[in-house]
C-alpha cells in the first residue's frame, strides 16, 4: 500500500565496479555530497521496487575495515551508526579470494549482507567457473551474480535486496581464529556485561577489533563502555600474551586467518583455468610502464589532455561568450537607469557583481571538458600508471606520483587553472603529499595570469619576448618544487603519510554515460560552492574600490562640467524648431535612448532587421529618434551637439572613476603598503592593482587599464604604463611578474583549497605564505638586481639559475620517510632464543 | 640545444599566445548615417581598448586608413566607398575583423 | 631473503612480514600473507616503485616497502 523506506549500503573493494552497480540500480536519481567534517564523498541515490522506496548509499571503496584511513572509518561509522537494512557487498568475481577478505569482515560486523558477484563477464573471460550455490552454502548469505557494465542482473539484485529484508536470515558463518579464540572469549566477557555497548555493537566483532589494536574501536569503547579503562588494559594484556605465545602480533594472526578462510572458500567454489594467460592489460603495461615508451606515452596523454581541454575549451568558451554578454546586457536593462555622472548604487553594484560572476562562468566549457577528461583517465585505470612512472621523482619533493595530474591542470607551461587542479588532489592517498600539492598548485601558470605576463613582456621585454615567456612559464615549476619540499620538511612534517601500496587495476573502457555524469556532477559542485562566494566577494571589492568616494569639492567640479555641457546643448536647441519641446533634464534620457538603440542592434548584420529595429524606436519616441538618428535639419544639427555632450559625459565618468579609485580604501591601502613594497619596486598604483587582482586575476588587466587611463590619452595600457611609470624598468616588470606568479590567484581557488584541505586554517596559511613568498621573491629580485647593477634580463636568468640550483639541492635532502627506519617487530621471545 | 630552446619557445609563444583567453577582444560597429562609421571596442575582462590599433582595408586588402581607439575605446572614421574591412588589432594574436557589408545603420 | 632483493621476472612465495602498524596492515589487506605466490613483474622507469603480480591482480609498492616482505623461492 503505502511505500516503505529502506536504507541500503553499497560496500566493496576499489575497482570492483561498485559505481557501475550503483548507477545500474539508481539510474539518474543520485546526488553527491560530503560526509560531515571530512573530504570523503558521499554518494546517495534512490530506486523503487515492489512498492518499497530504497535509499542507496555508496560507501567509499575500501580493501578492509581498519581505522587507518578516513575512507575506512567513514564506511565503518556508517555501517555501525546509520543502521542500514541491508549491505550489498560488491565483489570482483574474477578476484574472489581477495574480495572475500572484505566480505568476511562485513559479516563479522553482523550486518545483514548480500554478496554481489559483479564483473562475472571478466571471470568468464578468464576461464573461471564459479559455483554460486556452493558459495551461498559456504557463507550462509545470499549471493547474486551481475554484469553491471552490461546492465545485467540489476533486477535480480533489487529483488534479492527486498527479499532479504523480509526473510532477515542471519548467517551462522564464523571464522575460526584458532589460537586466538580463548582470548576473544576473554574479551567478550566484560564487553557483553556493559548494557549500552552490547546493544549497539556486535560483541565478538568488538573483541576481535580490540585484539587487533584498532584505534577506532578503542575510541568507541571509551565512548560507550562504563569501565573502558579496565577493558583497554585487558585487551593490552591479551595482545602481549598472544605475542609471547605465538611469536607474532595478534593482528597478523587475524589477517592471516582471514586470508586462509578466503582461500579455502575460493578453492571450494571456484574452478580456475589450468593455463595462466597474460591478460591484455598486462601486455599493454609492458609498454605503458616501460622505461622508454612509458614517459613518451605519458607526455602524449598530458599534451592531449591540454589540447582538448584548454585549447578546444578556449574556443568553446569564445563561442559561448555571447551568452554571458547578453546576461550582462539583460542586467543593464533591468537595473535602474544610468545617471549622467554616476549611476545609482543598485545599478553600479549590480553590474559589477554580474560582471565578476560572468568572468568565472566563462570558464565553464573548459571545466566541463577538463572534468570529463579526468573522469576518462580515472575510469580507464591509467592514473595508477601515471603515479607509478613519476612517483620516484615527485617523492623527492614531498609530493606523490598522483600529484602529476593536479599540477598539469594547474598549468605547467602556459595556461591551466588552479581550481580543477586543487579539486584533482582528492585522489592523492597520502595526506602529507596531498596538502603539499594543494599548497603549490596556486603557483602554477593559470590562464588568468597570462594576459598580465603578456602585457608586461610586451612593454618591457619586447625584443626578447619568446624567451621571457619561456622564463616565466618554467620558473614557476622550479619555485614550486623546492617550496613543496620545504613545506613537507617543516609545516607538514607532522601530517601522516601513507604507504604507497597501490593496486594496478586492469584497463577499462570508460562508459560515455559514466563520464558525462561525473563531469556534470563536478561542474554542478563547482557552481554551487564557488559562484555564491564570488558574488559576495565582488560586493566587498566594490565597496573597497568605490568608497569613501569623491569629496564635495570634486563632485562640484564634475557637476559643473556636466552643467556647462548641458547648457551648451540647450542653447543649440533654442536655435531650432524643437525649442520648447526639449527641456534640460531630457538630455540624459536622449543619450540613454541612443544607447539602447545601439544595444538593440549589436550583432545585427541584416539591413532589413536593422531597419525594423530603427522603426520600433522611432515609434517609441519620434523626437528623441530624430536627434539620435539625424532626421531632418534640426535632427542633424542637434545630433552634432549631442555628440559633444556625450563626449563630455564619457570624460566625466572616466575621470571621476579613476579619481574615486585612487582615493578609495583600496587606494589608501595601496599607498600605505608602499614603504614595504618599494623593495620589490612596486609603487602605490601597482599595489592597488595587485590588491584588487586578489579577488580575481582577470581584474588586474582591467584595473591596470583604469588607473593608467587617467590622462585621457590615446595610448594602450602598455604604452600608458610605460609613459605613466617613467623610471619603470624591465627590472620592475620582472619583479612584478614574479609576484603575480606566486601570490594567490583568485578567491575561487582559495575556496577550493579550503574545501579540499577541509580546514580554514590551511586556506589562510596558503594565502599568507604565498603572498609573503611573492613579496620576498619580488624584493629579492628587484633589490638584488639593483644592488648588483644587473639589467632586467640578466637578473631574470640569474634568478632562474638560482631556482634550478635550489630545486636540485632540495632533491638531495632525504625525505622524512627515508629517515624513518621501518620497524622490525618480529621480536622472538626470549625463551626461543636462549636454549 | 640553445637553438632548439629558442625555436620551442617561439613556437609556444605563437601557439599559446592566443590562449590568453579571459582577455578576448570584442568589437561592434555602427553606421552613423552621416557617412561615418563608429566602432566600439573592448575586452571580455573589462579592460579598456584605448590605444588599440585599427586598420581599415578595402576589398583587395589594401590599407585605406590606419587609426587607433580613443580614450573612450571608440573610433569614428569616414565610411569608405565600396567594400571594406575593419580590423581591431590588439596585437598578440587578438584581432577582430568585421566586413563593411555587415555594418548597418 | 626480502622481496626487494629479487629481480623482475622472478617468482617467489611469501614467508612473513616484518612490519607492523599501517604499513603491515595495508600489505596484509592487499593480499600479502604467508604462502601467497608473488611474481616480480617490472620496475618503474626510474627503478622505484615495482609492480608485483599476486593471485590474479597487480600491486605496485616502493622498494623500501618491499623490504619488509620476507620471501623464499
Amino acid at each position: 500500500m503505502g511505500s516503505k523506506n529502506l536504507l541500503v549500503a553499497l560496500a566493496g573493494q576499489p575497482n570492483c565496479g561498485k559505481s557501475t552497480v550503483f548507477n545500474m540500480l539508481t539510474g539518474a536519481r543520485q546526488h553527491v555530497a560530503n560526509y560531515p567534517g571530512v573530504t570523503v564523498e558521499k554518494k546517495a541515490g534512490t530506486f523503487s521496487f515492489d512498492d518499497i522506496r530504497v535509499e542507496l548509499v555508496d560507501l567509499p571503496g575500501t580493501y578492509s575495515l581498519t581505522s587507518y584511513s578516513m575512507e575506512e572509518r567513514v564506511a565503518r561509522d556508517f555501517l555501525l551508526g546509520d543502521d542500514p537494512g541491508v549491505v550489498v557487498d560488491v565483489a570482483d568475481a574474477s578476484n574472489l579470494k581477495r574480495n572475500l577478505y572484505l566480505t568476511l569482515q562485513l559479516m563479522e560486523m553482523e550486518v545483514p549482507i548480500i554478496l554481489n558477484l559483479n564483473m562475472m563477464d571478466v571471470a568468464e573471460r578468464r576461464g573461471q567457473k564459479i559455483d554460486v550455490a556452493k558459495l551461498e552454502d559456504c557463507l550462509g548469505i545470499p549471493v547474486v551474480p551481475t554484469k553491471a557494465k552490461k546492465g545485467e542482473g540489476g533486477k535480480a539484485l533489487k529483488a534479492r535486496i527486498i527479499d532479504s529484508v523480509a526473510t532477515s536470515r542471519k548467517s551462522a558463518f564464523k571464522i575460526d581464529y584458532g589460537v586466538l579464540e580463548p582470548y576473544i572469549s576473554e574479551l567478550e566477557g566484560p564487553l557483553a556485561e556493559d548494557p549500552v555497548l552490547c546493544v549497539q555493537y556486535p560483541v565478538r566483532w568488538f573483541a576481535i577489533k580490540l585484539l587487533e589494536g584498532d584505534a577506532g574501536a578503542v575510541e568507541l569503547l571509551e565512548r560507550t563502555h562504563s569501565e573502558a579503562d579496565r577493558v583497554v588494559v585487558l585487551a593490552e594484556s591479551c595482545r602481549e600474551r598472544i605475542q609471547e605465545e605465538t611469536g607474532s602480533a595478534a593482528e597478523r594472526h587475524i589477517a592471516f586467518a582471514r586470508h586462509g578462510e578466503c582461500a579455502r572458500i575460493t578453492r571450494e567454489a571456484v574452478i580456475l583455468p589450468t593455463e595462466k594467460r597474460r591478460s591484455l592489460s598486462d601486455r599493454a603495461d609492458k609498454y605503458v610502464c616501460s622505461r622508454i615508451f612509458g614517459p613518451i606515452i605519458l607526455i602524449g596523454i598530458l599534451l592531449l589532455l591540454y589540447e582538448v581541454s584548454i585549447v578546444f575549451g578556449n574556443w568553446l568558451a569564445l563561442q559561448a561568450w555571447p551568452v554571458w554578454g547578453s546576461l550582462e546586457r539583460f542586467a543593464a536593462d533591468v537595473l535602474p537607469q544610468a545617471g549622467f555622472m554616476s549611476d545609482p548604487l543598485l545599478r553600479s553594484l549590480g553590474l559589477w557583481v554580474v560582471k565578476s560572476t560572468t568572468a568565472i562562468l566563462n570558464y565553464l566549457p573548459i571545466f566541463f571538458l577538463l572534468f570529463g577528461l579526468i573522469a576518462v583517465l580515472e575510469d580507464s585505470g591509467y592514473m595508477p600508471r601515471m603515479a607509478f612512472i613519476l612517483d620516484r621523482l615527485f617523492r623527492r619533493f614531498g609530493l606523490h606520483g598522483q600529484s602529476t595530474l593536479p599540477m598539469i591542470l594547474g598549468g605547467v607551461y602556459v595556461g591551466g587553472c588552479a581550481i580543477p587542479g586543487v579539486m584533482a588532489t582528492k585522489a592523492i592517498p597520502d595526506e602529507r603529499a596531498r596538502l603539499a600539492t594543494i599548497m603549490i598548485i596556486p603557483m602554477m601558470n593559470c590562464l588568468a595570469k597570462v594576459p598580465l605576463y603578456l602585457i608586461l613582456i610586451g612593454a618591457y621585454f619586447a625584443d626578447t619576448g619568446g624567451i621571457a615567456l619561456f622564463f616565466i612559464a618554467t620558473v614557476t615549476l622550479f619555485m614550486a618544487l623546492p617550496v613543496a619540499k620545504l613545506l613537507s620538511l617543516t609545516v607538514l612534517r607532522k601530517r601522516p603519510s601513507a604507504p604507497f601500496i597501490m593496486e594496478m587495476p586492469p584497463y577499462h573502457i570508460p562508459t560515455i554515460s559514466g563520464v558525462l555524469r561525473r563531469a556534470f556532477e563536478r561542474v554542478w559542485l563547482f557552481l554551487k560552492k564557488i559562484v555564491t562566494v564570488v558574488a559576495a566577494v565582488a560586493v566587498v571589492v566594490y565597496v573597497l574600490i568605490n568608497y569613501p568616494g569623491l569629496t564635495a569639492n570634486r563632485e562640484a567640479h564634475y557637476q559643473q562640467m556636466q552643467d556647462t555641457a548641458v547648457t551648451a546643448f540647450m542653447k543649440d536647441v533654442q536655435k531650432t524648431g524643437l525649442k520648447g519641446e526639449l527641456t534640460a533634464n531630457e538630455v540624459l534620457p536622449i543619450i540613454l535612448f541612443g544607447e539602447s538603440l545601439k544595444h538593440a542592434k549589436i550583432g545585427v548584420k541584416d539591413k532589413d532587421k536593422a531597419a525594423a529595429i530603427n522603426l520600433e524606436f522611432k515609434v517609441k519616441n519620434p523626437v528623441y529618434y530624430s536627434v539620435v538618428k539625424r532626421v531632418g535639419k534640426d535632427g542633424k544639427k542637434l545630433n552634432k551637439s549631442l555628440k559633444k555632450v556625450i563626449k563630455v559625459r564619457k570624460k566625466i565618468r572616466r575621470e571621476a572613476r579613476a579619481e574615486r579609485f585612487e582615493t578609495s580604501f583600496l587606494g589608501t591601502m595601496g599607498r600605505a603598503l608602499e614603504p614595504v613594497t618599494q623593495w620589490a619596486g612596486f609603487n602605490w598604483r601597482i599595489n592597488i592593482a595587485l590588491l584588487s587582482a586578489f579577488a580575481a586575476k582577470e581584474n588586474s588587466a582591467a584595473t591596470l587599464g583604469s588607473i593608467y587611463g587617467i590622462d585621457g590619452s590615446e595610448k594602450s595600457v602598455q604604452e600608458s604604463m610605460k609613459a605613466g611609470e617613467t623610471g619603470f624598468t624591465p627590472l620592475h616588470a620582472l619583479a612584478l611578474m614574479l609576484f603575480m606568479a606566486l601570490y594567490p590567484p583568485c578567491v575561487p581557488t582559495s575556496i577550493m583549497v579550503r574545501h579540499q584541505s577541509n580546514s580554514t586554517k590551511w586556506m589562510l596559511f596558503s594565502i599568507v605564505y604565498q603572498t609573503l613568498l611573492g613579496l620576498f621573491v619580488a624584493s629579492l629580485v628587484f633589490t638584488g638586481g639593483r644592488l648588483l647593477g644587473l639589467t632586467g634580463f640578466q637578473t631574470m636568468w640569474t634568478f632562474y639559475g638560482l631556482c634550478v640550483a635550489t630545486t636540485l639541492g632540495m632533491a638531495m635532502i632525504p625525505t622524512p620517510e627515508e629517515k624513518e627506519t621501518v620497524s622490525t617487530t618480529t621480536v622472538k621471545p626470549c625463551k626461543e632464543n636462549c636454549s | 640545444m640553445k637553438k632548439m630552446m629558442i625555436v620551442l619557445t617561439l613556437a609556444a609563444l605563437v601557439a599559446f599566445a592566443g590562449q590568453a583567453f579571459a582577455h578576448s577582444p570584442l568589437m561592434s560597429c555602427f553606421d552613423n548615417g552621416d557617412n561615418t562609421v563608429t566602432c566600439e571596442g573592448g575586452f571580455s575582462d573589462g579592460s579598456s581598448a584605448s590605444g588599440v590599433k585599427m586598420h581599415i582595408k578595402d576589398g583587395d586588402g589594401k590599407a585605406i586608413l590606419e587609426t587607433k581607439m580613443n580614450e573612450d575605446s571608440e573610433c569614428t572614421f569616414d565610411k569608405p566607398a565600396g567594400t571594406y574591412m575593419v580590423i581591431f588589432d590588439a596585437g598578440e594574436g587578438h584581432t577582430v575583423e568585421m566586413n563593411g557589408a555587415d555594418i548597418v545603420e | 631473503m626480502t622481496l626487494n632483493e629479487l629481480e623482475p621476472g622472478t617468482r617467489c612465495v611469501m614467508k612473513d612480514l616484518t612490519a607492523d602498524g599501517a604499513l603491515g596492515q595495508r600489505l596484509m589487506d592487499l593480499g600479502f600473507f604467508p604462502g601467497v605466490e608473488i611474481e616480480i613483474v617490472r620496475n618503474a622507469p626510474l627503478i622505484d616503485p615495482v609492480v608485483l603480480h599476486l593471485d590474479g591482480y597487480h600491486v605496485s609498492i616502493r622498494h623500501n616497502e618491499a623490504k619488509v616482505i620476507e620471501v623464499e623461492s
